[in-house]
C-alpha cells in the first residue's frame, strides 16, 4: 500500500501513559508525536497537522477541554479522543460535546488503544472523505448555473442567429401569418436567452472589479432610472409608486449595477403588490449609512421563507400572485450591495406587504460635476 | 463598383458560422474557418477585408490569443477586426474595466451574440470603410 502514512499525537501529563501508548504503537505503522502538557500539544497540531489525537482531560495548565475546542477551531476534521480517569466518565461525555469523537478511561489495555487507534483513524478517513465531497458539492453548487447557462446560451444564440436570417430571407416571399410565426418563435428564444443572461451575470460575473469603477453618485440616480424601469409594469397594474429621495444621500458606487439591484427590489415590490396597491422607495442619510426602504402593501413573503429569499434559484411558493420569476434578482442584488460595503435585510407581513431595507456606507464628498474627477482625500490641515 | 470584400468568419459552433454566415453573403465573399489554427492558415493564404473572430472557442478564449496574434503580425494588423461574443462580460473579464481593450486591434467593434443581421452589416461596412480611409492615408 502506498497509502500516506498517519499521524497520531498524544497529549497527557503522565509520561507513563505517553510511554506506554508509545510501546503499544512501537510497530512503525504510524507517525507518533507526544507533548506533556496542552498548550505544546496544540503547538504541534498547528505544525505538524496529526489525524488523530489523544488529550488527557486533566491536566495542568490548558485543560483537556480547552484542548478540544482549540483544535476544533484549527481544524474540524482532526479526529479527537480523550483519555480519561474512571471518577471522570461525566466529563467524558462533556468532552464529547466539546467535539471529541470518543472517550478511552484510564486504565486501558494495549488491545483497547490499538482498537481505540484503529476506530480513530477509520473515523479520520470518513471525515477527511465527507469534508472533500462536501468540499466537492459546493463548487458544483457554485458553478452548476454558470455551466448550464453556458451550454444552453450556445445553442439557443445560433438558433436565434439562424432565425434571424430566416425571417430576413423570407421576406416577401412568407405570408404575414408565417412571418408572424417566425417572429413569435424569435422573440420566445429572445425572452429564453434573456433569462440565461441573467442567469449568467448573476453568477459568473466577477463583481470585484467593479471596485474600480466606483465614483461618489447620489443613490437618487440610480433609484430613479430603476423606478423609470418599474414604471410600465407598475402603471399597467395600477400600483401607485412613490418616491422620496434624499438628494444629499450620497455613496461610493457603480450606478448601473446599483441601479440593477435597485430595480429588482422595486420590480419585485410591484410584481407582488395587488392592482391598485401602492408601492413607496424611501432613501436617506442615517448617519454614516444611507438607508433605501422599498414597502410595499403586496402578498408578503411566509416567515418561513423569508431567510432563504436571498438565496439563488429560491422562489417562496407563489402564492396568490402565482407570477413567474428566475430566482435570481434578489441573490444578485444581495451580491451587488455587498459589493458596496452594504446589507439588505427584509420582513414581512404575509398577506400585507414586505419592507426590503438596503443600507451603503454614506459617502461624504459632495458629487463631483460630469467634467471632475473624483476628488483626492484632502487632510484636514490643508483642507482649513 | 470594386470587386466585393473578402470576410473570413472563425467560430467553432458551425452553426453559428452558419448564420453569420448568410447575413454577410448578401454582400460579401465569405470563408468560414472552425477552429483558430484553421483561421489563421487562412490569413496566410489570402488576404481578408474584415475578420468576424468569436472570443471563446476551445479551451477558453483561444479567440483573444488569435486577435493578440493578428495585432502582433506586421501585415495582419491592418486587418479590421470585429469580435463576436456570447457575453459582454467575457470580455470585460479578460479586459478588466473595458469593454474593449483599447490597444486590442487597430480598429476592432464587439457585438454580442446572436447579432441582428442589420446591425451586423453595417458594423461590417463600417469598419471595412475606416480601414480602406485609414490606408489611403
Amino acid at each position: 500500500m502506498t497509502e500516506q502514512r498517519r499521524r497520531i499525537l498524544l497529549i497527557d501529563d503522565e509520561e507513563v501513559v505517553l510511554d506506554s501508548c508509545l510501546a503499544i504503537l512501537e510497530d512503525g505503522e504510524h507517525d507518533v508525536a507526544t507533548t506533556a502538557s496542552g498548550a505544546e500539544g496544540l503547538e504541534r497540531a498547528r505544525s505538524w497537522s496529526p489525524d488523530l489525537v489523544f488529550v488527557d482531560l486533566k491536566m495542568p495548565g490548558m485543560s483537556g477541554m480547552e484542548v478540544l475546542d482549540a483544535l476544533r477551531a484549527l481544524d474540524p476534521t482532526i479526529v479527537a479522543i480523550v483519555f480519561t480517569g474512571f471518577a471522570t466518565i461525566a466529563s467524558a461525555v462533556e468532552a464529547m460535546q466539546h467535539g471529541a469523537f470518543d472517550f478511552l478511561a484510564k486504565p486501558f489495555t494495549p488491545e483497547e488503544f490499538r482498537a481505540m487507534v484503529r476506530r480513530g483513524l477509520e473515523q479520520r478517513t470518513l471525515v477527511v472523505e465527507r469534508a472533500a465531497l462536501r468540499r466537492e458539492r459546493e463548487a458544483l453548487r457554485e458553478n452548476f448555473a454558470a455551466i448550464v447557462s453556458h451550454e444552453l446560451r450556445s445553442p439557443l444564440a445560433a438558433v436565434q442567429q439562424n432565425l434571424y436570417v430566416t425571417i430576413k430571407e423570407l421576406e416577401g416571399v412568407v405570408t404575414d401569418e408565417q412571418r408572424q410565426r417566425l417572429e413569435r418563435m424569435s422573440s420566445r428564444i429572445g425572452d429564453l436567452l434573456g433569462l440565461v443572461n441573467r442567469w449568467l451575470r448573476g453568477f459568473s460575473v466577477d463583481l470585484a472589479p467593479l471596485k474600480e469603477s466606483f465614483r461618489p453618485i447620489a443613490v437618487a440616480d440610480p433609484l430613479a432610472s430603476a423606478v423609470e424601469s418599474a414604471q410600465p409594469e407598475a402603471v399597467r397594474k395600477a400600483v401607485d409608486l412613490v418616491v422620496d429621495v434624499d438628494p444629499a444621500a450620497i455613496v461610493l458606487g457603480d450606478a448601473g449595477a446599483l441601479g440593477e439591484a435597485f430595480l429588482n427590489v422595486i420590480g419585485n415590490a410591484v410584481k407582488y403588490s395587488r392592482e391598485g396597491g401602492r408601492v413607496v422607495v424611501d432613501a436617506s442619510r442615517r448617519d454614516a449609512k444611507v438607508q433605501v426602504t422599498v414597502t410595499d402593501s403586496g402578498v408578503g413573503i411566509p416567515a418561513a421563507d423569508l431567510p432563504r429569499i436571498f438565496d439563488a434559484f429560491y422562489r417562496g411558493r407563489a402564492g396568490e400572485s402565482g407570477v413567474a420569476g428566475a430566482g435570481i434578482g434578489l441573490a444578485l442584488t444581495r451580491r451587488i450591495v455587498e459589493a458596496h460595503g452594504g446589507s439588505i435585510s427584509a420582513s414581512s407581513d404575509p398577506g400585507r406587504g414586505s419592507v426590503f431595507v438596503i443600507e451603503l456606507p454614506a459617502h461624504e464628498a459632495p458629487v463631483p460635476g460630469p467634467e471632475e474627477t473624483p476628488p483626492q482625500q484632502v487632510s484636514k490641515g490643508e483642507a482649513g | 463598383m470594386s470587386e466585393r470584400k473578402r470576410v473570413l468568419i472563425v467560430d467553432d459552433d458551425p452553426d453559428f458560422a452558419a448564420g453569420i454566415r448568410a447575413i454577410l453573403d448578401s454582400q460579401y465573399d465569405t470563408v468560414v474557418a472552425h477552429n483558430p489554427e484553421d483561421g489563421w492558415e487562412a490569413l496566410q493564404k489570402d488576404r481578408y477585408d474584415l475578420l468576424c473572430l468569436d472570443i471563446m472557442m476551445g479551451r477558453g478564449a483561444e479567440g483573444v490569443m488569435m486577435a493578440r496574434k493578428i495585432r502582433n503580425d506586421r501585415v495582419l494588423r491592418e486587418m479590421p477586426v470585429l469580435i463576436i461574443t456570447g457575453l459582454r462580460e467575457q470580455i470585460a473579464f479578460l479586459f478588466p474595466g473595458q469593454a474593449v481593450h483599447p490597444g486590442f486591434v487597430p480598429v476592432d467593434e464587439l457585438v454580442e451574440k446572436p447579432v441582428e443581421p442589420e446591425l451586423l452589416l453595417q458594423k461590417a461596412a463600417a469598419l471595412i470603410a475606416a480601414s480602406e480611409a485609414r490606408r489611403k492615408e
